[in-house]
């Protein structure tokens, strides 16, 4: 038996990690996963595509190419970097969009739209 | 290995704690369960020297997984274990803090501490296996990380138990690092390497299968039921695409109809195309399932 396995919460983390746990642990998978695609592409193949400056001429290490070489604590400070980001974006947004949420689908008031007779 | 403090160094040295960690052996709980009818003062000298032992036995073979990983074939095992060992990490388990096979309490200090050694050596084969992957083949790591963790884990059990109680995240982030490790090690192996040399994107399509695979309990999580099947499909369609990237040079080597341009067109029709009825197969089989259960 796991010793982590002794706490409920912590046998069921997939369900009950917190949001921005989560945020962060997906966003440090992503870096992983862009270091792994910086370690496939052919440099020549993106100067051809002409994607030079966008994916790897971007400031040495910061570099997708440069990833790769990466190390666990690079990860999780671009994890961190890249879940404070999405949060900052999402609490932004929040701020300038209200989200509209729909109306039940039964309801009588579906279409909130009321017809008033015209004011002569 | 990494320069010693460097940065490479100290993230490796987290990894192999935060490994420990996310997958040590409850020893407390075996102990206390193994030494339970022994007289008091026989507890004590179970409680000390089964620690030890236990410590000493987690050690010898986190050294041996380093010289074993060096042989071709063992690193491509270890990673594919990696993933599985993740995988289990992840799965939720509702029977939690209910052990399911306790073991028999021991009649003598000799029986209780071979019980101990044991339990711990078979708990900790997945342990071991991961910080041999993570250290890189350095036993300054694996001892340093063994005499950061091991103290942890067993006077401070309640401590990670808190941690992990009040940050769940640090059950995924084991289970990314781990995946991360078996990513690694598949990549580093030496059978592999001519191979991966020659085919570059290989690499990326294998590190997005290791993590779907190992990562696969939470996703599943937050996929709707319709979407599913995508934790099978996914998966098998890199495993398809893969296996022709493997076979290509084969069957061209095979001559007859693949050695002539009409074959190599066919092949590459089959790459491409020929998964989709078998995922439409799969969808289709599983569409049929509770109607055939209902029947049933």
């Amino acid at each position: 038996m796991l010793l982590v396995h002794r706490s409920r919460r912590a046998a069921n983390s997939v369900r009950t990690v917190s949001p921005g746990g989560e945020l962060f642990v997906a966003s440090v998978v992503v870096a992983m996963l862009l270091a792994a695609f910086g370690d496939a592409v052919d440099p020549a193949w993106l100067g051809e595509a002409g994607l030079e400056f966008a994916l790897f001429d971007f400031g040495g290490e910061l570099s997708l190419l440069g990833m790769h070489h990466w190390h666990l604590l690079q990860y999780l400070m671009a994890g961190a970097v890249i879940a404070g980001g999405i949060a900052a974006f999402k609490a932004c947004t929040g701020r300038v969009f209200r989200p509209l949420h729909p109306a039940p689908r039964r309801a009588v008031d579906k279409v909130p739209i009321e017809l008033r007779p015209k004011s002569s | 290995m990494p320069e010693l403090f460097s940065a490479g160094f100290l993230s490796a040295l987290l990894a192999i704690v935060l490994i420990d960690l996310v997958l040590a052996g409850d020893n407390a709980l075996i102990i206390g369960l193994v030494a339970r009818n022994l007289p008091k003062n026989t507890q004590r000298k179970v409680i000390f020297w089964g620690t030890f032992g236990a410590i000493a036995v987690r050690a010898l073979m986190a050294v041996l997984v380093v010289y074993i990983l060096d042989v071709p074939g063992f690193m491509l095992a270890g990673g594919l274990a990696l993933i599985w060992i993740a995988r289990k990490l992840l799965a939720p388990n509702e029977n939690a803090a209910s052990p399911h096979a306790n073991p028999a309490a021991a009649a003598s200090f000799g029986a209780a501490l071979r019980t101990i050694v044991v339990a711990d050596a078979v708990m900790g084969i997945d342990n071991v296996l991961a910080i041999g992957g993570a250290a890189s083949g350095s036993i300054v790591l694996i001892v340093l990380g063994l005499a950061i963790s091991v103290p942890i884990i067993v006077w401070g059990s309640h401590l990670v138990i808190r941690l992990v109680e009040r940050l769940p995240s640090v059950i995924l982030l084991g289970g990314a690092v781990l995946a991360w490790t078996g990513y690694s090690m598949i990549v580093r192996e030496p059978l592999l390497q001519p191979w991966l040399t020659a085919h570059p994107p290989a690499r990326f399509v294998i590190a997005v299968l290791v993590f779907s695979i190992s990562l696969a309990p939470w996703w599943t999580e937050r996929l709707s039921p319709k979407m599913q099947p995508l934790v099978v499909l996914l998966p098998a369609l890199l495993v398809w695409l893969l296996a022709f990237e493997i076979a290509d040079p084969h069957l061209e080597r095979m001559g007859g109809l693949f050695a002539t341009e009409v074959g190599s067109y066919l092949v590459e029709a089959v790459r491409w195309l020929g998964w989709m009825p078998l995922a439409a197969g799969f969808l289709w089989l599983r569409e049929q399932r509770p109607h055939r259960a209902a029947r049933g």
